[in-house]
């Protein structure tokens, strides 16, 4: 373990938000903008990417920018746990950039300008979340990101968004105010709020009350974006916000900074060890755990497919926190693994969901018979994310979910293991419906079929096979798509609904490749996880987070 | 030691005098006595600051005169903070009030002869002396705000001075009965007097009572606050900005200095009631100020209680008289400052640009004036404490300070302070950003947003031209704000140039 | 208690005309009475210092007389403070000229009703 000084963290953070300059200043020239948001995604990845072989090996970067507060300096840290994060944040920021151009111009949204930054924005915040060195600093990203996503959620200026993005600030300012009593407390105990892996030491020997309460604070303060009940609440809400932006920032970037909080907590802060000895883990374990069962039943019952999905990560996302509060090796190394495994999956299901959106402007499960008919591709892509949330080997969520159970159960926690499977078996039930009704139904009525007339799916002339490289926004060609997307747009107002979903074909027909693509990359991406869980490289980070947190490795 | 304390007293006046004088010959002199005397004083100021800063605190003997007697003048690292600050923020409020006016030279003239009042009060270390600048800085302040057209503006002085000269009056009997008790004047004399004397004795305890009593209504603690709102209100905007981001801050300055030099921290161990009366009324200002700010329709009344619960942190952490509090006082002070000053003149902006002083009136704002809306958002966020304004920095130190003492409740209040700050500026930043402009604003883009480009270009140009808004103003208002995002990268630097000083003030 | 009150009967009275002060500061509602009843609350505390400097059988503090002298300091601090206390009460009324000019009242209550009304 060598600490090398670079640059790197610094600037992975900052390009995101030099970024926004000229997002802001370009917004009249939509294509000029949305390449700037391209160019910042891939050198985002790309500097996070140049980090990993050096952490893999066991070396961390650090961005050192001097005295920040007493017993914390403001440093920027690429540490395996910080670089997996990192490096999911954004690789899907990138799928997410594409996907939100289709949707976003296929929509014909307002404010598409302030979309475009505050994105950029939360994406800096929450690699910041993920370098932060100490608690202070992760503070203040996390509530950099607290801000920078309210435009986001607040973006369709209806009541309903207003009240949302209203609950969802007092939420997590709630939370931030937590965090940073907690931040406090452990100040006070030790004199310093650096991560250490394995934990601080003063925290061992510190008044065992204190010790309870910061910790208690700590996770309940990140628990408020983990979405742990009963402060879950925001999040079901905040889905009035644009498919895209629940996509990446509530289903990958924000309740994840959240739950990342609580890794860093139990990992760095106070250490597995601490914990356990603190009996703080079994508490937060049974409020994961509780959180798991009942968000997957009240997923059940949720008809609007948005709203069935957000719970549907407030339950995953305790899977997460389970693994974490568990403390044994292995069901760490679930828990951590569980953070790429759903961030994939989630966005997966969220892009499906959103795609639906804009092309037939069908947001209830009820209105979905046959749908699969007529976006084939997205459907699919939907049914093999849906197939890993529920834990079915090949996809993603079974390597994760294995662990998991293999480590509450060595550990002795049966119960959990319980709580696991049952939940699972719930995911099944709450998803396979959707893929049922996708495919194998078609529509009994179809007098009120949502689709209005007018322009949809974005406009040709935007249309373009960027995916591949959405750097080059000019040269890309638009020859690519025009077969498919053309095609599609002339039809759509015509289309008549009485004989059900009209059939598109599979070779990209549905939708504009804006939206295809990026559904393509992360369900192949949910794949890929789950069949060579090594040959990706986050298990092998994961691997190497747990064995320097616990000194065991797996 | 240089005649540099004297100097940036008297500098002041001279400037108030020549702009008095030039006014009778030429009418529009008034605003470039003010600025280059203003443009003096902050390098005055921060050479001032230079030393008040880089060791030991010291002293300047007025006219000689040997030091208990005489009046001493108090170079350390809290006084050199106060005299820049009302330094830099008078000259950056000029900027503002060149355009936005009142543009007369007695306006000016008495403007400079606050700062006079403001820096006199930084300085000074004689008990009695600190009531005559407080009356001076009293006397131009209610001057200043009735200075506005209309009989509000009128009204709203009168009040300030009888409820202002109430607060003074209890200061000088306080100080009478310090002065009955020790028969001296001079803090830090007084300070070892008073322990001689011994702090059981009524005379002291009734000191400390009246003083403390009299600066809480300059400070406008809640209950009283009364003449604040309508004071704010009733100004002229730059008046309203100068006298919120100074006049409460450099009282509470006084504040800091008289509990901690005169009657110091053993005085608050000794006395039963001493630290509970400061540690209430901040915790009861904090909620209360908090919960009639979520009440206000007009801005500045609101910011005005803003006010009211922020100075609740500074005298939250002046009760726990611990090392790390002091230093998020400090903090605190400069940074409510720069952005409560900085709101006031973002609200001046706007009612200025768009013709709009209630909360309702800020709906759509974003699209209306981007640069206003965007200072106002980020210095509303910075009250909030999101990190990495200055706001963050000071509520961090104060509670640590608070965990330190074991002061718990305080601790929690100040934390929930956080929410209840966002409580009353959250459905601003709603009504600025996610709300269209009422029918009939002079605006079309939030309308024409359908179109790809998104809104936000060449927006706020048509409102800007034909509406009285000057360069400067957007100036001072974007310097605010830049300032309180950036400040916080000195508070390490800070925190070392002060702790002297703490020291010596922990003493 | 009598002795008491009687040997400190400039007290007693100082802090008589405090209390007659502060009542009309705040009870009175003409505008006039009510800066008249802040000069009075000052009066109290000028005379209150005056008196503390008082000691039995001294002289004037004068080189010329014999010692001991009273304390010469009150004196001079209460002069400053009588000063700004003439600046105040020019200043706030000056203040009441123009609300009376404005308003046509004196009364606070007939004012803040009119003013609300704005």
């Amino acid at each position: 373990m060598t600490d090398i000084t670079s640059l790197r963290p610094l600037a992975a953070v900052l390009v995101s938000a030099v970024a926004i300059a000229p997002i802001l200043l370009s917004g009249s020239r939509p294509n000029v903008r949305e390449s700037w948001t391209a160019v910042a995604a891939l050198a985002k990845f790309g500097i996070v990417v140049s980090m990993v072989p050096g952490v893999l090996a066991g070396d961390t970067y650090v961005t050192d920018l001097g005295s920040f507060l007493p017993g914390a300096r403001f440093a920027l840290e690429a540490d395996a746990l910080g670089v997996l994060f990192a490096l999911l944040a954004s690789f899907l920021w990138i799928v997410t950039s594409s996907y939100s151009i289709g949707y976003m111009r296929g929509l014909d949204e307002h404010g598409q300008t302030r979309y475009f930054a505050a994105f950029a924005a939360s994406v800096s915040a929450a690699v910041g979340v993920a370098f932060a060195s100490n608690l202070l600093v992760i503070f203040v990203f996390y509530e950099l990101l607290t801000v920078a996503t309210y435009p986001l959620v607040a973006h369709d200026e209806t009541d309903e968004a207003r009240s949302a993005a209203r609950k969802y600030l007092a939420y997590t300012f709630g939370g931030g105010v937590a965090v940073l009593a907690g931040t406090a407390l452990v100040y006070w105990l030790t004199g310093t709020v650096a991560f250490t892996p394995g934990g601080i030491e003063g925290l061992a020997s510190a008044d065992p009350m204190f010790a309870r309460l910061a910790f208690a604070l700590l996770a309940s303060g990140f628990g408020v974006k983990a979405a742990l009940m009963p402060l879950h609440s925001w999040l079901p809400d905040a889905m009035v916000a644009p498919t895209p932006v629940s996509a990446l920032l509530h289903a990958v970037a924000v309740v994840k900074s959240g739950v990342f909080g609580i890794a860093r907590v139990v990992l760095d802060v106070f250490g597995p060890e601490t914990v356990g000895n603190l009996g703080m883990g079994l508490p937060l374990a049974a409020v994961a755990a509780f959180t798991l069962v009942v968000a997957s039943v009240i997923a059940l019952r949720q008809d609007n497919l948005k709203r069935r999905l957000a719970f549907s990560t407030v339950s995953q996302l305790s899977y997460i926190v389970l693994g974490l509060a568990v403390l044994a090796p292995t069901s760490l190394v679930g828990g951590l693994l569980h953070i790429p495994a759903h961030g994939f999956m989630k966005i997966t299901l969220f892009f499906a969901a959103g795609a639906l959106h804009v092309e037939t402007h069908t947001d209830d499960i009820s209105d979905m018979a046959g749908i699969g008919r007529r976006m084939p591709l997205t459907m699919a892509a939907f049914a093999v994310a849906a197939a890993g949330m529920a834990g079915i080997p090949l996809v993603a969520g079974f390597v994760s979910k294995y662990f998991l159970l293999i480590g509450s159960i060595s550990a002795g926690q049966t119960l959990f293991a319980v709580a696991l499977l049952v939940s699972g078996v719930l995911n099944i039930g709450y998803f396979w419906p959707v893929v049922y009704t996708a495919f194998f139904e078609s529509p009994e009525e179809t007098d009120e079929k949502p689709l209005i007339s007018g322009p949809l799916g974005g406009r040709l002339s935007w249309g373009r096979a960027a995916v591949a490289d959405p750097a080059a926004d000019d040269h890309a060609g638009a020859d690519a798509v025009a077969d498919g997307g053309g095609d599609a747009y002339g039809h759509e107002g015509g289309h008549d609904h009485a004989a059900g979903w009209e059939r598109r074909k599979w070779t990209g027909g549905e939708s504009t490749w804006f939206m295809i693509a990026p559904i393509l990359v992360t369900a192949l991406g949910s794949i890929v996880l789950g069949i060579v869980p090594d040959g990706a490289v986050f298990l092998r980070i994961v691997r190497l987070i747990v064995a320097g947190a616990t000194g065991v490795h797996v | 030691m240089s005649d540099l304390p004297a100097l940036l007293v008297v500098l002041p006046i001279l400037g108030a005098l020549v702009s008095l004088l030039a006014g009778i010959r030429l009418d529009r002199s008034g605003w470039y006595v003010a600025a280059a005397t203003l443009s003096v004083q902050v390098a005055g100021a921060v050479a001032f600051a230079a030393d008040g800063l880089s060791g030991a605190p010291g002293s300047y003997a007025v006219g000689d005169f040997t030091i208990p007697y005489g009046i001493e003048l108090l170079v350390d690292g809290l006084s050199a903070t106060m005299v820049v600050l009302v330094a830099v923020v008078a000259l950056g409020v000029l900027a503002y009030a060149r355009h936005a006016g009142p543009r007369s030279n007695r306006f000016y003239s008495t403007y400079l002869l606050l700062v006079t009042g403001l820096t006199g009060m930084s300085v000074t270390g004689d008990a009695f002396n600190m009531y005559v600048f407080l009356e001076i800085t009293g006397l131009t302040a209610y001057a200043l705000v009735a200075s506005g057209e209309g009989g509000r503006s009128a009204v709203a002085g009168l009040k300030y001075l009888l409820v202002g000269t109430f607060g003074a009056s209890l200061y000088l009997l306080g100080v009478g009965y310090a002065y009955i008790a020790t028969g001296t004047l001079n803090m830090a004399d007084l300070s070892a007097e008073l322990a001689a004397v011994g702090y059981a004795s009524p005379l002291v305890r009734a000191s400390f009572a009246f003083v403390v009593v009299g600066l809480f209504v300059k400070v406008a603690m809640f209950p009283l606050h009364t003449w604040q709102p309508e004071a704010y209100a009733g100004s002229p905007d730059s008046v309203s900005a100068l006298i919120a981001s100074l006049v409460s801050t450099v009282s509470a300055y006084a504040l800091v200095r008289i509990v901690l030099t005169v009657f110091t921290p053993e005085f608050l161990e000794a006395v039963p009631f001493a630290r509970p009366l400061l540690a209430a009324t901040a915790a009861i200002s904090i909620v209360v100020g908090s919960g009639l700010a979520v009440a206000q329709t007009e801005i500045k009344r609101m910011l005005a209680y803003s006010s009211v619960s922020q100075f609740g942190l500074v005298v939250a952490a002046l009760s726990v008289t611990n090392a790390t509090a002091l230093v998020g006082l400090a903090i605190h002070l400069v940074g409510h400052a720069v952005m409560k000053g900085g709101l006031f003149l973002a609200a001046g902006l706007v009612a200025t640009g768009v013709g709009g002083r209630s909360v309702s009136d800020y709906d759509g704002l974003g699209s209306r004036m981007p640069a206003a809306a965007a200072a106002f958002g980020v210095l509303t966020l910075g009250m909030v404490g999101v990190p990495p304004a200055i706001g963050f920095f000071g509520k961090w130190y104060i509670v640590v300070g608070t965990l330190e003492a074991g002061a718990w409740g305080l601790a929690v209040v100040i934390l929930l302070s956080t929410l209840l700050t966002l409580a009353y500026f959250a459905r601003l930043l709603e009504r600025m950003f996610f709300r269209e402009a009422p029918a009939g604003a002079e605006t079309g883009p939030a309308d024409a947003a359908v179109a790809d480009g998104g809104e936000g270009h060449d927006v706020g140009s048509g409102s800007s031209a034909d509406s009285g808004v000057s360069l400067g103003m957007v100036a001072a208002v974007l310097a605010a704000a830049l300032l309180a995002v950036g400040l916080g990268a000195a508070v390490p630097a800070y925190e070392s140039a002060l702790a002297p000083t703490v020291e010596v003030l922990l003493s | 208690m009598i002795d008491v009150l009687v040997d400190r009967a400039y007290f007693v009275v100082a802090f008589l005309l405090l209390g007659i002060g502060a009542h009309m500061v705040i009870g009175d509602r003409n505008l006039v009475k009510k800066v008249i009843g802040l000069n009075v609350f000052q009066s109290g505390i000028f005379l209150f210092l005056i008196a503390s400097a008082y000691v039995t059988g001294a002289s004037a503090p004068l080189l010329s007389e014999p010692g001991p002298y009273v304390s010469p300091l009150p004196h001079v601090l209460i002069l400053t403070a009588i000063v700004v206390g003439v600046s105040l009460t020019a200043v706030a009324l000056g203040l009441i000229v123009r609300i009376y000019g404005e308003y046509g009242t004196l009364r606070a209550d007939l004012v803040s009703e009119v003013s609300d009304g704005e």
